[in-house]
């Protein structure tokens, strides 16, 4: 039961912003996801979240309480860390169990209670072992067990997957989404994978250098992006960009011209999804361009070509061949196009 | 490793082991020199007429009736009081060690987990305390001490013995602390505990050997020490170091100098036995798990 606001929360060292002016409330039971690249300051708003960093500016409320001022200890909150962070004397059963010590919860409940978290992540064979005899994997549940444990207000999880290969990431990443709705308890996770940020949260705030870009849901996020730097973060591959101009309604750019936008003349960069455009018969798209690099996907074929700067992708069928240097056409209809200023970057189709 | 020891031709590999026992006999050779001459009467151990008498005892035998005596020891111990300076010893131990490891412990954590600049130049500051030699400080306190009427006691000694120790045990303690990860401090405090209790009950359990290795090099000064407890104590609360010296005699005073050698042997032999017994403790790795994901 928490909700959790953020009001002008600002974090400075010195002269550098870590994290500027953040705004956001965050609903009880929310699975919130802090998604950006390294440095933009989505750790840093967890950790002043847990009270781990001090406040530089502005107000974090859980339940209406401002916790500017408390202890990590006494906001009720669980953190998993990037390194797991095992109490590395302890085995996993009291490791799992140091929670309830310290807070001096009713010594004739720990068992119980450690044996419900440990079973929840699979970790019953393991409680006697200590964290050095553990794989990866298996630390990573511990650290989850031990933030279960107590059944707190918030979970805080900083990247709990970058230290797992990737074939594990992908069963863990199930395991917490599951997890997460069996315990339906605030959560905030933060992570650079976009594709983690896709598939856990319930909402994404995507950041970068300390500003918040965009607030929304996954599909809003992917679908709508508010600025070019979303575009160009969330998508595998990222979102096309083409600098251009629009005159009339029509968006011209080397090899390309896009009639049919409603958008005010001048310049613009106008983005569109590999997944959107097609192959279109020689001539009839509106970007011709020789091929400049095709790769094999298994379920598709994405193929690249070069509009000045950027590479421009195309998901084809997965049956399609050619060679590099043949010339393409591209179909791009209006309807899935996204425009943004060039100057700003900011999104301005309606 | 061991195909390559295998590999070795067997001649180099003789030629090394050679090496190693002739290096040890080197090195063990005059402890056990000692142990063996302490108990010989002078008159064997510093023969003038014929070094083998220390091998044969031959005024050993004359003077005792056996060719081993225990006279030095006795001398040394019971006549001289050599337990009272043990007893000395012990104590000047025992508080400087305790209280150098407990302001270490504190303090080495506190500036390895400390995100002011300060804190790098009260190590550096240190590092130059700890470089100077401790009698430069003597002009410095002595006067003082008469004149409070302090000097002779041991609790002097001991504070100064801290004072000169610190230095070192703030250096060391803070580079084992900054070999924790920060994340473990962290997350114990989440976990519920506040700073110190994170320190007791997650830190200094994973700092075990850090400790014991400061510890046992803090003893090893307490216990060496000559230039300060020399200096400092009076001849009741002389402790070993400075007894040994004190049974060599002095221009005034004709010592005996089989006491010395029995007490040399007496004050060596609780460091062997001490190094063995810690040596399991200071390799043992218990940050195993911790430091890596």
């Amino acid at each position: 039961m928490a909700e959790i606001q953020l009001r002008n929360v600002n974090k400075r060292w010195g002269n550098f912003v870590g994290v500027d002016n953040f705004n956001l409330t965050i609903p009880d039971k929310e699975f919130l996801v802090l998604l950006g690249p390294s440095g933009c300051g989505k750790t840093t708003t967890m950790r002043m979240i847990a009270g781990l960093e001090d406040i530089t500016d502005g107000e974090i409320a859980i339940d209406g309480k401002v916790v500017n001022s408390l202890d990590p200890k006494d906001r009720d909150v669980a953190m998993v860390f990037q390194s797991y962070a095992l109490y590395p004397n302890m085995n996993v059963y009291e490791n799992i169990r140091f929670p309830l010590k310290v807070r001096g919860i009713d010594p004739s409940t720990h068992d119980a209670k450690v044996r419900r978290a440990s079973a929840m992540v699979e970790l019953d064979d393991f409680l006697h072992r200590k964290p050095a005899e553990l794989s990866g994997g298996q630390r990573q549940r511990v650290a989850l067990a031990r933030a279960i444990v107590r059944e707190p207000n918030v979970f805080l999880m900083d990247e709990p997957l970058s230290n797992l290969d990737a074939k594990l990431r992908v069963s863990t990443r199930a395991q917490i989404k599951n997890l997460s709705h069996e315990l339906a308890v605030t959560t905030i996770y933060v992570t650079h994978d976009q594709i983690e940020a896709m598939t856990l949260a319930d909402r994404v705030v995507v950041m970068e250098k300390g500003i918040v870009q965009q607030v929304g849901s996954p599909t809003e996020i992917y679908d709508r992006p508010a600025n070019m730097f979303v575009a160009s973060f969330i998508g595998n591959p990222a979102m096309n960009l083409i600098n251009g101009d629009i005159q009339n309604g029509t968006f011209e750019a080397r090899d390309t011209r896009i009639p049919g936008l409603s958008a005010a003349s001048g310049k613009t960069t106008l983005g569109f999804r590999a997944e959107d455009a097609s192959l279109a018969a020689a001539g009839e798209g509106q970007i011709t361009a020789p091929i400049y690099t095709l790769e094999l996907l298994g379920d598709a074929t994405m193929i690249s070509v070069r509009i000045g700067q950027a590479l421009v992708a195309v998901k084809a069928d997965k049956t399609f061949r050619a060679e590099i240097g043949d010339p393409i056409s591209i179909r791009v209809p209006p309807e899935i196009c996204h425009l943004f200023s060039t100057d700003t970057g900011q999104r301005i189709d309606g | 490793m061991a195909s390559q020891v295998q590999k070795r031709p067997v001649l180099l590999q003789t030629v090394l082991v050679g090496i190693l026992i002739l290096w040890m006999i080197a090195a063990a050779f005059p402890f056990f020199w000692t142990l063996w001459g302490s108990f010989k009467v002078e008159g064997d151990f510093f023969s003038l007429a014929d070094w083998t008498n220390v091998l044969t005892g031959e005024m050993t035998t004359r003077e005792t009736g056996d060719a081993f005596t225990t006279e030095g020891y006795t001398g040394a111990w019971v006549q001289e009081e050599f337990w009272k300076a043990a007893w000395n010893s012990t104590l000047v131990c025992l508080f400087v060690v305790t209280i150098s490891l407990t302001l270490g412990t504190l303090g080495g954590y506190a500036l390895a987990r400390s995100t002011y600049r300060y804190a790098f130049w009260f190590l550096l500051i240190a590092l130059i305390f700890r470089a100077m030699p401790p009698i430069t400080l003597v002009s410095g306190y002595l006067p003082v001490f008469f004149q409070w009427n302090i000097w002779g006691h041991l609790p002097t000694a001991i504070i100064v013995l801290v004072a000169i120790n610190q230095p070192f045990t703030l250096w060391m303690l803070h580079s084992f602390f900054k070999n924790i990860p920060q994340d473990l401090d962290e997350s114990a405090m989440v976990d519920g505990c506040t700073r110190f209790q994170a320190f007791r009950h997650v830190i200094i359990p994973v700092m075990w050997p850090g400790v014991i290795t400061t510890g046992l090099f803090s003893f090893l000064l307490a216990y060496n020490d000559f230039a300060v407890t020399a200096m400092i104590l009076d001849k009741q609360n002389q402790t070993m170091v400075p007894k040994i010296a004190s049974f060599l005699g002095t221009t005034q005073t004709k010592g005996n100098v089989m006491f010395a050698v029995a007490a040399v042997v007496s004050t060596t032999a609780p460091l062997f036995l001490l190094i063995m017994f810690f040596q399991r403790q200071i390799v043992s790795g218990l940050t195993a798990g911790a430091v890596k994901g």
